[in-house]
This record gives C-alpha cells, structure tokens and sequence, in this order.
C-alpha cells in the first residue's frame, strides 16, 4: 500500500549535511500495525512526516498505491492526507473555540456525519464530554479526541507520532490500544522510544541514526 | 470546501445539543473567539465614525455659507458703481435689453448685520423693501406663513425668517438692530415684528426706513425670474452683458465659487490629515492582524498537517478578514450617523447651523479605510503563510 524505498531526508547545518533519514526502505501493508521504534533523535519523527507526504525526500522515493507521493502537488499530497490518512500527534492538539465533536468533525471537510463522530468518542468514553472544549478536557481525555480525529472517516493510514508522550504510562497504554481496536481495516504506523507501547504491534523496525537497524520482526 | 464555508451549518446530537457539521465556516471562529474579533470591529467602528464624522462637521461650514446665503439663488441683484443716480437707467436697460424674461424688478436699499456660525460671525444684508415688494420676495423665499406683520414703510420694524431667529435668539418684540449694536447699527432701535415660516434665511425692513437712517444712499435692482432655470441665464446673461462696465452684477454661483475656493485649501489639509489617519490605524490594524495570527498558527499548522491547503486556509482567513472590515465599515457608518444625529441636536440645530448627517461624501471618505485595512490583513496573512512549516508546529517548534 504505501512503500518507502531508499528514502533520505538531509537538513544543511552550517554547510553540513545532517542525515534524519538515511535510505530507509520499507512497507506499510494494509491493516497492519506497524511499530517503529528507536531513541530521541533517531529520526522517527521524520519518517513518519516522509512517508505521510508532510515532508518531501531528499533522495528515494514514497509511494502511495504506486503513485509517488513526491510527484502529486502540495494540494493533491494535503488532500491524500485529509482522505487517506489520519494523525496523531505528540501533544493533544485540538481547536480551543470548537467542542470535543466539532474537533472530530474537522476530520471530515465534506461534513462529517455527527453519529459517527459521536460513536467514535463513546468509544473512546468520551460520551458525556461531546460538547466540552478542550481547556474543560484533561491531558488524556484531549489525547482521546485526538485519536477520535484520526479514525474519523475510516482512513487507510493512521499515523501515530509518540502519541503517549504527553501522557502517563497507564493512559499512553490506552490510548495505544484504543488506536489499535477502532482503527478498522486502516494500518496503524506508530513511532515511539518506548517497546511496551508496541506489544500489540504486528511488526516492528527500529531506527538508530536515522538508519534502519534492524529487520523486520514479524 | 467547507472550510471556506461562510455560514456555518448545524445539527444536534443525540443530546439535543447543537454541533457544526461544517466546524470551519468562516464565522465560526469569529463567533466564537469574541474577545479577538469584538477589538478589531471595535477600532473599524471608531475610524470610520471618527473619519466620517470629522468630514460630515468640516463640510457643514461651506454647507452654513451656502444655507445662509442661499436666498440669493431667488434673484439677480444689480447695482451700479460710484454713481447713486445710476440704478434706475440700469434697471431700465435691463427691460430693454434682457433676452430672458423678468417676472419682477424690486428696488431696495441693505444695511448689514452679522450671523452666528461655527466659525463665528459672518455678515449678513437687511433688505429694505417697498411694501408692495415685501410679501412677494416672503413667498419667493418659500414663505409658508407668517406670524405678526410686515414692517410698516419708514418705521424700524423688521420681519426675520425662522433659522435667523433661532440664530440670534430673536421673537417678536426683540431688536434686531439698535444704536448700541456694534455689529447691528442703527440710529434707532429696529425690532421685530415679524417672522416668516420658511428655511431660508431672510431679514427685510422698509427701503423707507433704511433711505432715512442707512447709508449708503445706493439703490439696488433685484431682478427676479420665473423659474430657477431662467434665474441661472439671467445671471450669466447679466455678468456678461455688464462686463466691463461700473455695474455689480451679484450672482448666486459667485457664493457657491467663493466658497470653493475659500475651502479648497482647507479639503486638501483634510485629505493629508485623513490619509495620515487611514495609514496610522490600517498600520495599527495591521500590527493587530499580525498578532492574532500569530496566536493561530498551531490552529493552521494543524490544519495543514491533517490535510488542509494553504490557500484553504488563507481563503478562510481572508473570508473572516471581510466580515470583520465589511461589518465594522458598516457598523461605523451606523455610529457616524447615530453621532451626527446627536451633534446635530445638541449643538447645531439650537442656532440653526447646517450639518447634513447623510452627506455621502463624509460617508465616502471612509471608503478607503476598510480597503486599506482589508489590504494589510491580507498581506500580514500572506507573508504569514509563505514561510509557514506545519511541522514545526506540530513538534511544537513554533507553539
């Protein structure tokens, strides 16, 4: 489904070529949950932001459905990620003026339907808090509604990027699995330094200086 | 794209609660973020009645010159120069000569007086008629009626129209001229007896009256036409035909040139002190702009990263950036009006001062304030968003 093959991501530091990626390859399949594992630094993030098109390669290639994402236009690759795929990121980011639904609701441009948004966030227990503002939700519960934003629509990716590093150990654990239980027939990427974060994943890569450092485990 | 969406569509869940389908309409977060869009609508609202109102006040000093002296649209005033002797040959060629038809020749004598106006005294003539001319030149004035009487011939008695009493605070029995009024002599204490119901501004006495007590000893003809059309051509008419000549021709289209010219001076300091004004708050609107905007980028940085377009955004931005301008121009115009109503009551209407709380050109002098705003918030924005990296915002690089 989506394929990564020898992609780099290089920043200029003081004439420097600094690798965050060095020609990573590797494969999303369909409906898996695939774990990429690997300390502060180790270019996770990066990928991930490479293979969800909000970054362009230096070098390699990422390919959606066999369509190069490098060669779709910055409207075609934001509307790749508005349809295709949904985020999550490190901190709870939500919209302060909109309650907890209409921030699901942002998910979907074309209207969302509000039962669907509903069930997502009873799922998520969030059911008597539809109508909360973020400032009225804890750290948990913000991080809740944004995993609610990321399946909204049923996207074909989601992408995860440390989403428990805003939280402690027992809620990172359930917003993990709650990711994993309601995201459907849609891949789950998760990145993150910490492997009890993966246990529920089917395969796991670790990165150590932007390298791949290991195969595939499953 | 609903993010472009203006009106933002709702529904209720199944708890009755109302939610937007479509939460990104452009009003959305105005609405609710009132704390933000209020201040901006606010400083719209007090430039547009500030620039408005300032030029609506401005121009009611040429619009007092023009309401004070517009009884001489009525007629074609003549006198000749250096020789008393000479008006009634004038008056007399006229008939002869003239191409347009005279409806009425009135003689009279004038003696001055002053008015009040927001700029101070100016001056203002008493006209001296014969008895059988006083009524008619009332009714050319547009008299509707009058209470008390005409002046009797030779004595000092005057008639006065409504605004001159209101200006100088006269009725009936008051003395309108005296011998200890600097600004209003006469040997003898005229008063009113008099007062015409019309908008004009109007002071007659007998022309007996002012040749017994009044110099000086000239006579002037008031030639008056039958329709303002033929009033103009006779104006002309007579400006031409005398030109040259020891004869004054007075014209009401000299007022309204003097008064042009007396003020085009004055409009072009206004222009430069409006323009300097419009520059001082879009610049202000501008640096407000930036500042909210600045306080949503995470807002657009994670609408970028979820799938949003910079021109989706922008175009969200830009539609909100209207509402806010386009209400707060209307909304000031409303205050304008609303102030210039008050002006008008308080300070203007007691002493019969004109001020024209619709005039469509104060109105228009806003017109550049919304689109320079407007101008700047677009472009705050734009330069925002060309070097805006969503991701630096979602690794909380930029939050």
């Amino acid at each position: 489904m989506l394929k990564v093959n020898s992609a780099s991501l290089v920043y200029q530091d003081q004439g420097r070529d600094l690798f965050a990626c060095r020609e990573v390859s590797l494969e999303v399949r369909e409906n898996e949950f695939l774990g990429i594992l690997g300390p502060s630094g180790s270019g996770k993030s990066s990928l991930l932001y490479l293979m969800s098109g909000l970054k362009t390669p230096s070098s390699g290639q990422i390919t959606f459905d066999g369509k190069p994402l490098s060669g779709m236009d910055d409207a075609s690759r934001a509307n790749l990620r508005l349809k295709e795929f949904g985020f999550v990121f490190q901190q709870p980011y939500l919209l302060g003026y909109l309650s907890a639904i209409e921030n699901v609701l942002v998910a979907q441009p074309s209207g969302g339907t509000i039962e669907s948004a509903t069930d997502l966030l009873t799922s998520l227990g969030l059911a008597n808090k539809l109508h909360r503002l973020p400032h009225e939700l804890s750290g948990g519960e913000r991080q809740r509604v944004c995993v609610a934003r990321a399946l909204m629509g049923n996207p074909r990716i989601i992408f995860a990027d440390e989403p428990t590093a805003s939280l402690d150990h027992k809620n990172g654990v359930a917003v993990v699995n709650l990711l994993n239980d309601l995201r459907g027939k849609g891949a789950l990427v998760m990145v993150t330094h910490d492997p009890t974060m993966l246990e529920r994943a089917d395969r796991i890569v670790r990165l150590v200086d932007g390298h791949i450092s290991e195969p595939d485990s499953n | 794209m609903s993010v472009r969406s203006v009106d933002p569509p709702a529904a209720k869940t199944s708890t009755g609660r109302r939610v937007l389908t479509r939460p990104l309409a452009a009003t959305t977060y105005l609405l609710r973020n009132a704390g933000k869009s209020i201040p901006l609508t606010a400083v719209i609202v007090l430039a547009v009645m500030l620039v408005a109102g300032i030029i609506s006040m401005i121009n009611s000093i040429p619009l007092s010159i023009r309401v004070i002296y517009n009884y001489s649209r009525e007629f074609t005033g003549i006198t000749p120069r250096g020789d008393a002797a000479k008006t009634q040959p004038i008056l007399d060629e006229i008939k002869k000569k003239s191409p347009i038809s005279i409806e009425r020749i009135i003689v009279c004598r004038t003696t001055a007086t002053v008015v009040q106006s927001i700029v101070g005294k100016w001056p203002f003539y008493i006209a001296g008629l014969e008895q059988n001319d006083l009524q008619y030149y009332l009714d050319r004035q547009g008299s509707k009626s009058l209470e008390g009487r005409l002046p009797a011939a030779g004595k000092p008695e005057a008639v006065i129209s409504r605004p001159v009493a209101q200006n100088l605070g006269l009725k009936l029995g008051s003395e309108l001229l005296g011998p200890e009024k600097d600004d209003g002599f006469s040997p003898n204490s005229v008063k009113v007896v008099g007062i015409a119901d019309t908008e004009r501004w109007v002071m007659l006495t007998s022309i007996e009256y002012l040749q017994d007590f009044h110099f000086p000893p000239i006579d002037i003809g008031i030639l008056c036409a039958p329709t303002p059309a033929e009033q103009s051509k006779l104006d002309l008419w007579a400006e031409k035909y005398f030109k040259g000549r020891p004869v004054a021709v007075l014209a009401y289209h000299q007022v309204e040139k003097d008064t042009n010219d007396m003020f085009a001076t004055l409009y072009q300091i206004l222009n430069v002190v409006i323009g300097t004004l419009v520059l001082v708050i879009t610049t202000m609107m501008g640096m407000l702009m930036n500042i909210y905007q600045s306080q949503r980028l995470v807002e657009f940085g994670l609408l970028q990263a979820l799938g949003y377009t910079k021109k989706q955004l922008l175009s969200r931005v830009v539609i909100e950036t209207v509402f806010v301008v386009v209400f707060g121009w209307l909304l000031g115009l409303v205050a304008a009006y609303g102030l210039l109503n008050v002006a008008k009551r308080t300070l203007m209407d007691p002493k019969a001062f004109a001020l024209n709380v619709l005039d469509p050109v104060a109105y228009a002098y806003s017109i550049p304030l919304p689109i320079a705003i407007l101008i700047v918030a677009i472009a705050t924005v734009v330069l925002r968003f060309r070097k805006f990296d969503p991701i630096g915002v979602v690794e909380r690089r930029i939050v």
